[in-house]
Order: C-alpha cells, then sequence, then structure tokens
C-alpha cells in the first residue's frame, strides 16, 4: 500500500482537514438554524402527525444509543471480563458511545414538546413505563461514560498544570471495573428496553412481542461494535498508521459477526413463528397494509436481513474475507446501516399500519403516512455533524488512541 | 473500654483482634446495603404502595375507592349522523381545530351492508395503554374510572399516542390560537385551553362530574352533570352514568341491549359500550 503521509505533502493534509471540519460546521450551524425554528414554532416544522408522533428523530436517537452500544460492550469485555487484549479500543468504544448518547439526548431534547420538562421524569415517577426506566438508565449512564472519560481529558497537556486533576483521573480510572459493571446493568436494562418500549403494546399486533427487547439489545451489541471498529479503521487508513494490531482487528470483526449472527438467528425465529408457521391476524392485516403503501417488504428483506444481516456476517466470519480490511469495513458500514434502517422499519410499521377499531369496513385510520421535513433532515445532519466533529476534535487533541501503559498490568 | 481493653491486652498476647477491619467493612457494607434495599422495597420508591399508586403523590383522584364508576353507551342503531356531538365536544372543550378533535365521527359500513355513522370519544380504558407508558405519570386513572391528565406534568413525548390503538390522543403541534368556530352554536368553552407542546384527551367532561356531584346532582340524569356530546344527542344515542348504579341511565341500556366493546382482544377493558348498527332485540 502507498504510503499516504509521505507522498500527499503535509499541507495538503492540512487543507483536507480545514475542509472536512469546515463542511460539518457548515452542516452543524444549519442544524443549529433548524433547531431554533423547532423550539419557536414547535413540532408544526415536522411531518409528524397524532397517527405517526414518531419518525426520524426517534429513529436517529435510537440508532445512535444502539451504535453507542460499543463502550458498554468493550469495557465489560475488559474490565470485567479481563481480556486486556481489547483494552486498546476500550477508549475509543467509550467515546463513540458518549457521542452517540449525546446526539441521541439532542434528538430527544428537540422531540419533545416540552424540553423545558425534560427533568420530570426524574421528579414525577411511573415506574410502570418503559420509558420512565430508559430516561433514568440513559441520565445515568451518560454520567458513567463521562465518568468513564474524563481521566482521558485529565491527561492531555491542557490539564497538565493542575496536577491534582491527573490524580483524580488515576482513581476514576482505577474504578474503571466498578463503571463496567455498573454501565452493564444499566445498558442491558436500556437497550432491551428501548426495544420493549413498542414490544409492550398489546394493541399494535405488529409490535407486540417479547423478543423485540431481545433483538434490540442484540443488534445493538453488533452494531456498537461495528460503529467503534470501523470509525478506529477509518482513522487509522487517513493516518497511515497501524492503531490497534491486525490480529486484535480480525478478532473484533469475529465477535461482531457472532453478535450478528446471534440477531439474525432470533430474527428468524421471530419471522417465523408470527408470519410463517402461524396466522396472527394483527399482524398478517398490519404487513399486508405496509405491502401496499410502503416499501417496507423490501427494505427488510434486501436492506435489513440481507445487505445488513446475512452479507456482514459472512464477510466477518470468513477467515479470507476478513483478511481485506475494504470488506471488512463494507461489512461494518452494512451493519450500521441495516441497524439504522430496522430502528426506522421498527418505529414507523406499527404507526404507519394502525390497528383497526371501528366496527365497520370502511372508516377509522386505514392507513397513516409520513415524509419527514427538511426541517427535520436538516437537524438530524446537523446532530450527525455535531457528533463526527467531536470525533475529529477527540481523536486530534486527546489521547484516544494511544493506549495506556496499565504499570499494573 | 472494655472493649478498648481488650483489644490492648490481645496485642499485647500477639492476638488478632476480635474482628478485623476488612471483615468490619464488609459486615457493615452488607448491613447498609441490606438496610437500603429494604427500606427501597418497604416504603420507598420500590415499595408496592409507590408502584401501585401512579402519580398518587400529587393526584388524590387516583387514591382510595370511590362508589362511581363512569360509563358510557353509543348506540349505533339509532344514531343519525349529525354530528352534534362531536361540535358540541369542541365547543365545550374548547378545541377549535377540526384535527384535534376528542370526538370523532365518520361515516361506515357494516360487512352486511348497512351504512351506519361510527362515533368515539375516549373509551377511559381500565387497563389504559397510555396511562401504563406515561414517563411522568401525566395520564392516570381516576378512582372513579375516567382516565385524565396533568398537562401542566406532561413533556410532550407523545408514548401515549403510539400506545392507544384507538387513536385517541391528540398533541398540540402549535399554539392554538383561532377562535372557536363551535362557540356559541354549540356550547361555551368550559375548561382551558392547552398549550402547544402537550397531549391533550378526552375527558368524559370530569369538570361537570365533579362540580355536578359537589351540587348533589346525578351525572347522566341531570344535564348539567352530564357530558356535552350525551346532552346535545337529538336521539337519545349516548347514554352516561354510573355503572355501579343499577338504576343509572348507563346499567339499563347494558341490560336491555346486546353491547359489544371496541377491539376486546386488545385487553385494555374499555368503559364505552356500543350496541351494533343492526339491532338486534334482547
Amino acid at each position: 500500500m502507498a504510503r499516504f503521509d509521505f507522498s500527499i505533502p503535509k499541507e495538503a493534509r492540512q487543507r483536507a482537514w480545514w475542509i472536512w471540519i469546515g463542511s460539518l460546521l457548515i452542516l452543524l450551524a444549519i442544524g443549529v438554524i433548524g433547531a431554533i425554528r423547532v423550539f419557536v414554532l414547535g413540532l408544526q416544522v415536522t411531518g409528524l402527525s397524532d397517527q405517526v408522533p414518531w419518525g426520524l428523530w426517534i429513529t436517529q436517537d435510537l440508532s445512535a444509543i444502539a451504535t453507542g452500544a460499543g463502550a458498554f460492550t468493550f469495557s465489560a469485555v475488559v474490565y470485567l471480563f479481563r481480556m486486556k487484549k481489547y483494552q486498546p479500543i476500550a477508549r475509543a468504544a467509550v467515546f463513540v458511545g458518549f457521542l452517540g448518547y449525546s446526539s441521541a439526548m439532542l434528538a430527544l431534547a428537540l422531540d419533545i414538546g416540552r424540553p423545558d420538562r425534560f427533568w420530570h421524569p426524574l421528579v414525577f415517577w411511573n415506574v410502570h413505563s418503559v420509558l420512565w426506566e430508559i430516561t433514568w438508565c440513559v441520565i445515568l449512564y451518560s454520567a458513567v461514560l463521562v465518568l468513564e472519560f474524563l481521566p482521558i481529558f485529565f491527561e492531555t497537556k491542557y490539564f497538565s498544570r493542575w496536577p491534582q486533576l491527573k490524580t483524580y483521573g488515576e482513581i476514576l480510572h482505577k474504578a474503571s471495573p466498578v463503571f463496567a459493571g455498573v454501565g452493564l446493568a444499566l445498558s442491558l436494562l436500556h437497550q432491551s428496553s428501548l426495544g420493549a418500549t413498542y414490544g409492550v403494546l398489546s394493541g399494535r399486533a405488529i409490535w407486540y412481542s417479547p423478543s423485540l427487547p431481545v433483538m434490540f439489545i442484540l443488534s445493538a451489541v453488533a452494531g456498537g461494535i461495528a460503529m467503534t471498529l470501523l470509525l478506529t479503521m477509518i482513522v487509522e487508513k487517513l493516518n497511515n498508521k497501524q492503531i490497534i494490531s491486525r490480529q486484535l482487528q480480525f478478532d473484533i470483526s469475529r465477535i461482531a459477526g457472532f453478535a450478528l449472527l446471534a440477531y439474525l438467528y432470533l430474527k428468524l425465529w421471530d419471522w417465523a413463528s408470527t408470519s410463517y408457521y402461524s396466522n396472527s391476524p394483527g399482524t398478517t392485516e398490519a404487513l399486508a397494509l405496509l405491502q401496499s403503501t410502503t416499501p417496507y417488504t423490501q427494505t427488510f428483506w434486501w436492506i435489513e436481513i440481507l445487505l445488513g444481516g446475512v452479507i456482514p456476517a459472512i464477510i466477518l466470519l470468513s477467515q479470507q474475507l476478513r483478511r481485506n480490511d475494504r470488506y471488512t469495513m463494507l461489512a461494518l458500514g452494512l451493519i450500521i446501516v441495516g441497524v439504522t434502517i430496522n430502528r426506522w422499519n421498527v418505529t414507523l410499521s406499527g404507526l404507519i399500519a394502525p390497528p383497526h377499531w371501528s366496527p365497520g369496513i370502511l372508516g377509522g385510520v386505514l392507513s397513516a403516512s409520513y415524509l419527514p421535513t427538511w426541517n427535520e433532515i436538516i437537524v438530524s445532519l446537523g446532530i450527525i455533524a455535531y457528533a463526527l466533529l467531536a470525533f475529529s476534535f477527540g481523536v486530534k487533541y486527546l489521547p484516544i488512541y494511544t493506549p495506556d501503559e496499565d504499570p499494573a498490568h | 473500654m472494655s472493649s478498648n481493653n481488650r483489644l490492648e491486652v490481645d496485642k499485647k498476647k500477639g492476638k488478632k483482634p476480635l474482628i478485623s477491619r476488612k471483615e468490619f467493612l464488609q459486615i457493615a457494607g452488607a448491613t447498609g446495603g441490606a438496610t437500603l434495599i429494604t427500606q427501597l422495597i418497604t416504603s420507598g420508591p420500590l415499595s408496592p404502595e409507590a408502584i401501585e399508586g401512579i402519580g398518587e403523590r400529587t393526584h388524590p383522584s387516583a387514591k382510595g375507592e370511590s362508589k362511581h364508576t363512569w360509563c358510557m353507551g353509543i348506540d349505533l342503531s339509532t344514531c343519525i349522523g349529525c354530528q352534534y356531538c362531536v361540535w358540541a365536544c369542541q365547543a365545550t372543550n374548547d378545541v377549535p381545530g377540526d384535527e384535534m378533535r376528542w370526538n370523532v365521527g365518520f361515516p361506515e359500513r357494516t360487512e352486511s351492508g348497512t351504512d351506519f355513522f361510527m362515533t368515539r370519544p375516549c373509551l377511559h380504558c381500565l387497563e389504559a395503554p397510555c396511562v401504563k407508558v406515561c414517563p411522568v405519570g401525566a395520564t392516570w386513572i381516576r378512582n372513579d374510572g375516567i382516565v385524565t391528565m396533568d398537562y401542566d406534568r406532561c413533556i410532550g413525548c407523545r408514548y401515549c399516542e403510539v400506545a392507544c390503538p384507538y387513536d385517541v390522543r391528540r398533541f398540540n403541534w402549535k399554539a392554538s390560537t383561532q377562535e372557536n368556530p363551535y362557540h356559541p352554536t354549540w356550547g361555551s368553552p368550559e375548561v382551558e385551553r392547552r398549550a402547544r407542546g402537550v397531549v391533550e384527551k378526552c375527558t368524559f367532561c370530569s369538570h361537570r362530574i365533579d362540580r355536578g356531584l359537589e351540587q348533589g346532582l346525578i351525572p347522566g340524569v341531570d344535564r348539567e352533570a352530564t357530558p356535552a356530546c350525551v346532552n346535545i344527542c337529538p336521539v337519545n344515542a349516548r347514554v352516561f352514568g354510573d355503572h355501579n348504579d343499577p338504576k343509572s341511565p348507563i346499567s339499563v341500556f347494558v341490560r336491555e341491549n346486546e353491547t359489544f366493546l371496541l377491539r376486546e382482544d386488545f385487553g385494555t377493558e374499555p368503559k364505552v359500550h356500543y350496541v351494533r348498527p343492526e339491532k338486534e332485540e334482547v
């Protein structure tokens, strides 16, 4: 492979960096304008309705949390199961996780009708609500992520003027196993509860399923590993520098492949037991409605199953294909696309095909429709721009990819 | 003092203290943890009372037993489709926008081809999905069975809209500033209009019921204490009352007609009883 950093002069690299940062800043600025419009005019600027009250932002929120799941996976693997060989990627996983969760919170803050009351779930409890549990878990887990990440900040040159901070950072770092344990518990709770958000609704047959929470957490493990590894590999390629060993990269790819396989297995049985081996009138009715008005069936089979599941699983589990970095990166990207499309399909399917409650054959709501408005799209792009900006600066200025030599080990 | 002395003696003899610091910390930690967990489960936020009573702390109406269970009956074979109930609701509850209607009505046809007019208020389900899912307890079920809302507590997440299988709930997508076109022809607003960013729903005109009971009136019988949609109906297709009272209009309605509930298979246990458009005499 050509050695990029010698063939490309430093100025050109500098220029490319500023073009990248500049375009992200522009996207972010446009997103901020969109967000201000939402706060001033209210949610009427979205394409949402009483029949389809959740859409693009909820999808983004679910996808960001799912692809941020690498943080809890790697923390648990390194600090609880003591598989130290994964240490070099643990910091990146925590950082990506934090960016995912903060993106989700930004999307949520815009999506709720009364952002000024965001604190209500903390004061007014309804323990029957999975959303209440999710709110608590997400807030607590974000705090865990911050605590896990603070030591990295304190290691930087800027903070060296306060040596005390570094000591605090070391104390925090020593507590890593505790954070990993708490983080694992909180993540297992809310990652699956996000699926339960839909899975517990007995009135909507296409959602009502005990396997939805499990499918959510399995796909989050695959998606979280994929996001962390893909970003790491992109950083490697851009700097033409090996960050993690090839063997570690193969091992991580294989774990992602197995997580994906487990997810596909459950998905197969979920489909087979509700739509193939049996007939559930509510599900059949909803699927027929979706098939006639939306590309749901195509996106489910072609994107969720084939592109986002089977193909990446084959690449990541095959010893030959996995050795090709291009194939690996393609597979990781496909997992992320598959998980995102899955969150979109799950959210929209139950809303676009609502249950039929009228005793007649004409009326009630037969099928609803939703298309995100430009305002929703620019806000979503703005949030993605925020995450990419933070990631770019983080990689450039923070010791994310310089694995600490733990003196104890 | 004595323990101190003993420790000193132990030291002198070169024996270990009765309890090492590590053991002490372990025991103290376990006791503390157990106390905390017991506290959480017996009287804290995980106690049965706290779990049972959604929003109880600030919603006394959910507490204790009530003598009443408010229910509605809708006779689809009598209804003539005039939509007066729809408009009276919009006037009384100050719902100016037609896309926000709490009480909806639309032309329908049975499988055997009979045309009829379908209307639907909130069904005030006993097992209301909207009550279960609300993350802040802004929706709760009163002890008299009415599913109601605290608009000051709602955060506008719209999970209740997602959960309700009957399309009952309405969100304030924008500030509602227009004049109410149904006032004064169909009635006058009796409740405050809701703010932008919160969800709203049919209340069975609970403000009339509460005020009426204070005045010694009987909801479902006395007009001042009866929901607006029931009062306005020119053909008495809607009845209302206390299901616990065998003489109430709703009890008579359910006794004398063959009634059904909307999508009982959802397990929501609605409190609005319908009579089929093709009436079967009991």
